[in-house]
């Protein structure tokens, strides 16, 4: 049997069901290497131009805004300040950039054909600089498959910067930019080792809790309250250019360019706007929010921060619970016991039910360990032991483990109890 | 009680009338000397020592042959009996080389996380002795996220599988540079695994790696190790592409070996049953552990695994503590195996029962006594479950009790069919087109293709351009490149047959759903219907719904006194013969063809009685495999016969075809699958089709094409010595309708098989 048959049959068997279903109607054309570069005249109409690098080349567009210009609630200008801010402050923080002034950092961010692997190829690369009047995005654009040194040879020589910012980026787009550079080393120049803010894992502590989903668009509706118009879905960008390549008019590619210059310029507002969190200096920000700052500065060791960030957010709104819980933490730790016991009983009676848990444990060792109060002590065990049922989102694993070990203190505490008695 | 000596339980076997009676065969293999051969003197001085001090003076043969043919820059495979110091074979030389140049690198391949872990722990062991400062990896699901960066970079030994190599670091050979540009060894180990579907799909997985080393500018050196199989230098090869030096000349010693086939008696005469393996293996191995003789008993499956470790816990509660007697198959968490695995070594754990996942290379030092409950499928598999059996110093005990399994009873009649057969050979079809392209299309994604590169046997052009029409990849004027947004690897599983599995997912937990296991599309037609009860582990979960869709099974743990079983309608019909060999009386064919299968209603059957208590539909729809298959077809007239003699004689031949076909391929029996036509659709004649179950087939139903003569007259002599009257579930299957239809299955049989030697 010919392969060609052989390949036709077995066809309900080889071919992936996503590649079935979409069945579009696009030219069969083979592109041999072109001279001519296609529909020049409208490209250039749209501030772009041609680098070349032996026989292939990549097109790069430049666009400058001036630093007045609003992106959300912020004008560009307002990282400068930003920047500022970090530099006069002692506070110790990832995303500081104490040391660094904005024409340092470099907003960054990729349009790749796909998530992850080596395979999946990146055919925009973009970014923003700040110089002294003015704010200047560039993005390098992939004209072909195989044309990827001219892309980076260009990107690699128009850039000079030490802080990259990205939303994700650390994960993903300078991950997947190191690993196509690879293929292509011996043709390009090296990769600058660079500082990174990746204010991806920003958004997720700070707003994970309240939004169901930190994607970048998600952050700028409702943060830094910008909606795009008109604006492509980013998962449509790799078929864009799927389609570019075999019919190479620019008209989507256009699209992607305005999507990927939106991404880079929030990128610009996120981090000032995440600056002024961080330093307290937003006078919008909620007690949940100073609350996830609190708690971040905590997890990276400035506890005086952090402290003052608790703090806040519990001044802010005394009612939180998960503010108050926290700073009963704190209190804690600071050996203020008895305030720290006092706001524990708030919490065992309005907070939710993983926190509830959480204080009863805590009054259940104070009781035991400091204030010798056993009755005390067996009754709030069992109320973490009550918690703990009755919390669905709970492991059934971990209420097990819980469960022993509640079962060991109170039977350790009847023990105490009977020795005093 | 006088605590008996396994030599006076071999005799109490060999006296016992009870016993005696029931033993087919009892065959002793003489004990053979070691071979030795001195330490090789280009041995870095702190390798020696390191080995002195574990006890080893010297090597060896067959260790010194593959130190010193690996160090001539040969790729080598040796053959590597259980317990015959097979890590020395490549530990030696690859450690030997990272010294002599610390940038050198190594990757290490296993069959299974477990026997990684073993490997590694062994490996760092034995470096510690040496004091050699070199960086030993495993790379798996486990690896935590932290190091595997140091992994990546720094790893001198990098020990792995073969999924992981496929989907987590080929795809991301970039982070892997510094182990690209350094490979000079891979070590493929236990490689008799690497067979069938599974094979097929790993030497694909080779194919593509060498083309990474090859862009990175390295061409590593391959040190192969396998159990003994009739084809080891065929079967590396082909799965390495590259030529190989076999080592077979074995110099380790082994011990005196009884090995004893076991039948159980006949409780039912009329019915030829015979009372069950499970329940003979209970007494045979009752009787050694009582006597602390370290045994350990293979089960086939995981279910019969804790069933028999049941019994022989309660059996020896008294004398010894529970913790002596363990269970051990996958499933168990690692550090439990680990545990079992100490136990063993150090003499704590008395007995074990285990599936085949002690059969590989996990080291548990050498026990006195192995029972295998049923033949095990392959001669090569049971040679290596006896071989957990013969110290250095004594005798070894091994029994095979026989189920009442066709295959079983074949084997336990002609014990000289395993005797004195060679172990049977490994097949793979690396070039079976389904593989090769969903490889083609990994292999794209990791580098672009050129126009001058060989990847397998096909015109690779022809076959490149069909995935740009598929719109997976691009064509440049001289390349061909991934322009795809999936990830090509996740969609392709190295062990299961067919691309798209059915995950099943456990809903029991409210908050905590979770994916219990995997299943492929055939069997979960029939395993994971809408209320059908799947098991799992020993659990009984009744599957809730299943989305045929999304190919997901939402199970919930139940625990109810009945099981599920479903029907299956297939219909087969020939595509294209490609190969015939016939006369006017029969023809045997090799070709396409297309099964179509469709599940129609399932049967709810009561444990302990089997009573059918109830039943209901299944709404699937069809589904339909291309592959190939080798059939037989009667075209002598059978005026004696009716239509329904005729199809009870095809059933019953189909059923014992069923069980010896794997003996000569070399598969697990449910690879390949038979189907009766009273009159074939395309002859309108008797005809008996096998195929392979893998869309495009792997080989099997072309190997049956070939040899479909001798398999039939051994099915014939089979059906014949069978003592039951009219067929048994030992011959011919499990329902006869009437008294004749094992001498219609015989007579059908006899006509083939004269009609195919009768020129």
């Amino acid at each position: 049997m010919s392969l060609k048959n052989k390949l036709n049959r077995m066809k309900p068997h080889l071919s992936g069901k996503n590649l079935e279903k979409e069945e579009l109607k696009r030219p069969d054309t083979k592109i041999e290497a072109q001279r001519q570069i296609p529909y020049l005249d409208l490209w250039q109409d749209n501030n772009v131009t041609v680098y070349w690098s032996d026989q292939e080349y990549c097109l790069i567009r430049e666009v400058r805004f001036p630093l007045s210009f609003w992106q959300g609630k912020y004008q560009l200008g307002d990282c400068i300040n930003a920047v500022e801010a970090w530099n006069k402050s002692s506070y110790s923080h990832p995303l500081s950039s104490k040391g660094h002034s904005v024409e340092d950092l470099f907003f960054f961010d990729t349009e790749t054909t796909g998530l992850r692997g080596v395979g999946s190829t990146i055919f925009m690369l973009g970014y923003a600089r700040f110089t002294a009047e003015e704010v200047i995005v560039r993005q390098h654009i992939l004209t072909q498959p195989g044309f990827e040194v001219p892309l980076y040879m260009s990107f690699l020589e128009n850039v000079d910067y030490s802080t990259l910012v990205t939303y994700n980026g650390k994960s993903f787009d300078w991950p997947q930019v190191k690993s196509r550079h690879t293929l292509i080393r011996e043709h390009v120049p090296k990769l600058p080792e660079t500082g990174h803010f990746d204010l991806y894992h920003a958004s997720r502590r700070l707003w994970k809790h309240k939004m169901k989903s930190v994607k970048l668009t998600e952050v700028e509706r409702h943060i830094l309250e910008f909606e795009r118009s008109d604006d492509l879905p980013g998962y449509l960008a790799p078929a864009i250019f799927f389609d570019f390549i075999e019919r190479n008019h620019p008209e989507g590619m256009l699209k992607v360019l305005d999507h990927n210059e939106k991404d880079i310029l929030s990128l610009i507002s996120l981090y000032t706007h995440l600056t002024f969190q961080l330093l307290g200096q937003d006078k919008l920000q909620t007690s949940s929010e100073s609350l996830e700052a609190g708690k971040w500065y905590r997890y990276t060791g400035d506890f005086e921060a952090s402290s003052t960030h608790i703090n806040e957010a519990y001044t802010k709104d005394p009612l939180n619970s998960k503010a108050v819980h926290a700073l009963a933490f704190e209190l804690k730790r600071n050996g203020s016991l008895t305030r720290a016991v006092e706001l524990w009983l708030k919490v065992t009676e309005n907070g939710e039910p993983r926190e509830k848990r959480e204080a009863a444990l805590e009054l259940a060792k104070v009781y035991e360990h400091k204030l010798k109060d056993y009755a005390q002590a067996v009754y709030y065990a069992n109320m973490a032991l009550k918690c703990a049922e009755d919390d669905y989102a709970f492991r059934k694993s971990s209420k097990e483990i819980l469960r022993k070990q509640t079962e060991h203190r109170i039977q350790r505490l009847s023990r105490k109890y009977k020795a005093e008695y | 009680m006088r605590k008996k000596s396994l030599i006076d339980i071999i005799e109490h076997f060999q006296n016992d009338p009870d016993i005696q009676k029931q033993i087919m065969k009892w065959h002793t293999i003489e004990p053979k000397e070691a071979m030795y051969a001195p330490i090789p003197d280009s041995v870095h001085p702190g390798l020696v020592e390191a080995l002195n001090q574990k006890g080893i003076g010297r090597l060896y043969t067959h260790q010194e042959e593959a130190y010193n043919s690996v160090m001539q820059g040969k790729s080598v495979t040796a053959i590597t009996p259980t317990a015959s110091g097979k890590t020395l074979c490549y530990n030696l030389p690859v450690v030997q080389k990272i010294i002599e140049n610390p940038s050198a690198r190594a990757l290490y391949l296993f069959p299974t996380k477990a026997l990684a872990q073993d490997q590694k722990t062994e490996l760092n062991e034995w470096l510690d002795l040496a004091d050699a400062s070199i960086t030993c990896y495993t790379y798996d699901g486990d690896t935590p996220a932290t190091i595997r960066q140091k992994v990546r970079r720094a790893g001198q030994i990098v020990i792995t599988n073969p999924d992981m190599l496929h989907s987590a670091i080929l795809p991301h050979h970039t982070k892997w540079v510094s182990l690209f540009e350094n490979l000079e060894f891979i070590v493929l180990d236990e490689l008799h695994i690497y067979r069938g579907v599974f094979g097929s799909h790993v030497a694909n997985v080779i194919r593509r790696l060498k083309r990474i080393c090859e862009f990175y500018g390295s061409s590593p050196q391959f040190i192969c190790t396998s159990a003994t199989i009739a084809n080891p230098k065929e079967l590396a090869e082909k799965l390495t592409g590259k030529e190989m030096k076999l080592i077979d000349q074995n110099g380790a010693p082994s011990a005196k070996k009884h090995f004893v086939f076991y039948n159980p008696p006949i409780v039912n005469q009329q019915l030829n049953i015979r009372r069950s393996a499970t329940l003979e293996v209970r007494k045979l191995a009752g009787a050694l552990l009582k006597h602390k003789i370290q045994t350990i008993v293979f089960a086939k499956s995981r279910v019969r695994v804790e069933i028999i470790l049941s019994y022989l816990q309660e059996l020896v509660k008294n004398e010894l503590g529970s913790k002596s007697i363990r269970g051990y198959r996958g499933g168990y968490l690692p550090t439990q195996r680990r545990e079992i695995e100490k136990g063993l070594r150090n003499g704590d754990v008395y007995g074990v029962v285990s599936t085949n996942a002690l059969e590989l290379g996990v080291d548990i030092g050498q026990l006195q006594a192995c029972i295998m409950t049923g033949y095990p499928g392959t001669i090569a598999s049971a040679w290596q479950q006896a071989g957990r059996a013969g110290r250095r110093q004594g005798e070894a005990l091994i029994i095979m009790v026989a189920s009442s399994s066709p295959l079983d009873q074949y084997i336990i009649k002609h014990p000289e069919y395993f005797l004195e057969n060679s172990p049977e050979t490994a097949r793979i079809n690396p070039d079976n087109l389904v593989i090769l392209l969903d490889h083609l299309k990994c292999a794209a994604f990791e580098l672009p293709f050129t126009i001058d590169e060989k990847f397998g046997e096909y015109e690779l052009e022809e076959l490149l351009d069909y995935l740009v029409e598929e719109r997976v990849l691009h064509r440049t004027a001289d390349k061909w490149h991934w322009m795809n947004d999936a990830f090509p690897a996740h969609n392709i599983s190295l062990r299961s047959a067919s691309q798209e599995n059915v995950i099943i997912i456990d809903q029991t937990e409210r908050a905590h759903h979770q994916v219990i296991g995997e299943m492929d599309r055939f069997s979960a037609m029939t395993l994971l219907h809408d209320e059908a009860i799947y098991l799992h582990q020993g659990t009984q979960f009744q599957v809730e719904f299943l989305d045929w869709e999304e190919k997901k099974a939402y199970v919930r743990e139940v625990d109810i006194d009945y099981f599920t079983d479903a029907n299956l309608a297939v219909s087969l019909t020939v595509l294209e013969e490609d190969l015939s060999n016939q006369n006017d009386r029969a023809a045997v064919s090799y070709g396409d063809v297309s099964v179509r299968a469709m599940a129609t209603i399932f049967k709810k059957i009561k444990f302990d009685t089997h009573e059918n208590i109830g039943s209901g539909p299944i709404h699937l729809p069809e589904e339909e495999l291309h592959t190939s298959a080798a059939w037989f077809t009667l075209k002598d007239e059978l005026k004696n016969l009716t239509e329904d003699r005729i199809e009870q004689g095809l059933i019953g031949f189909a059923h014992a075809m069923q069980s010896i076909i794997p003996l000569h391929v070399m598969c697990d029996p449910k690879d390949i699958q038979l189907v009766p036509q009273v009159k074939s659709t395309h002859s309108q004649l008797p005809t008996l089709f096998v195929y392979d179950r893998y869309p495009g087939g792997i080989g099997l139903s072309e190997k049956v094409y070939q040899i479909g003569a001798t398999i039939m007259k051994e099915v014939l002599q089979m059906i014949e010595s069978c003592p039951c009257p009219h067929g048994c579930p030992s011959c011919i299957g499990t329902d006869p309708y009437s008294n004749s239809a094992k001498d219609d299955t015989i007579e059908l049989i006899s006509l083939f098989t004269n009609a195919l030697e009768g020129e």
